[in-house]
């Protein structure tokens, strides 16, 4: 088996965020597992009522929309369904933002979990932050 | 007696094309073979490194005008 992927996602940046869903959902569908740590301004794309008609970004996150390239949560949901893909939303990010569990994708995050015991089972892998 | 499913992935922009693949492959029977239509240059590249890391069997691929036909047999 091949050593499980970590993907530290925290930016809001929409070229970032699509970045991280591609790299996690063909890593998931090509037998590799990935645990996704999801903080900061990226913790608001996993709410229930994140709006995905409008990603913040820059111009290529413009162009992206313009020609509907597939949307960066559809492909974290391909990923789960279709491969081995845990996704856990930052505790001290969910704190400082006052968020509880019952308001993110139940069906997308695993659960809340703490960046040290990411960090330690990261230490097995690959880590890679966007 | 294998069948042959065609996906029209054109339009789709990288993974997309792989994705259909993937889930398409649950869906079908051992000795199947799908046929994916891509007009994304990456999927000529990607679905076949895919298909041979996962190890199911690449059957063919022909470039057509603005687009190519990638087939893939289901083996396991």
């Amino acid at each position: 088996m091949t050593p499980t992927l970590f993907i530290i996602l925290c930016s809001g940046e929409h070229e970032k965020i699509q970045m991280a869903a591609m790299t996690a959902s063909v890593a998931a569908v090509s037998d590799r597992p990935v645990e996704v740590f999801v903080s900061m301004n990226a913790l608001a794309l996993f709410r229930k009522d994140f709006d995905r008609t409008h990603y913040e970004g820059g111009e290529f996150s413009k162009l992206m929309q313009e020609r509907k390239v597939p949307d960066a949560i559809e492909l974290f949901e391909q990923g789960k369904v279709l491969g081995d893909m845990k996704i856990y939303a930052c505790s001290m990010a969910m704190d400082v933002a006052q968020i509880e569990l019952g308001d993110l994708f139940g069906e997308l995050v695993d659960d809340a979990g703490g960046l040290t015991k990411f960090l330690s089972d990261a230490e097995s892998g690959q880590l890679i932050v966007f | 007696m294998s069948k042959r499913t065609t996906i029209d992935a054109r339009g789709a922009f990288c993974p997309g094309p792989l994705m259909e693949l993937i889930a398409t492959l649950k869906l079908v029977q051992i000795g199947d073979e799908i046929d994916v239509l891509s007009s994304d240059k990456g999927s000529a590249i990607d679905i076949p490194a895919w298909v041979g890391k996962v190890k199911h069997e690449m059957v063919e691929i022909a470039e057509e005008t603005d687009y190519w036909h990638i087939v893939v047999r289901k083996i396991k």
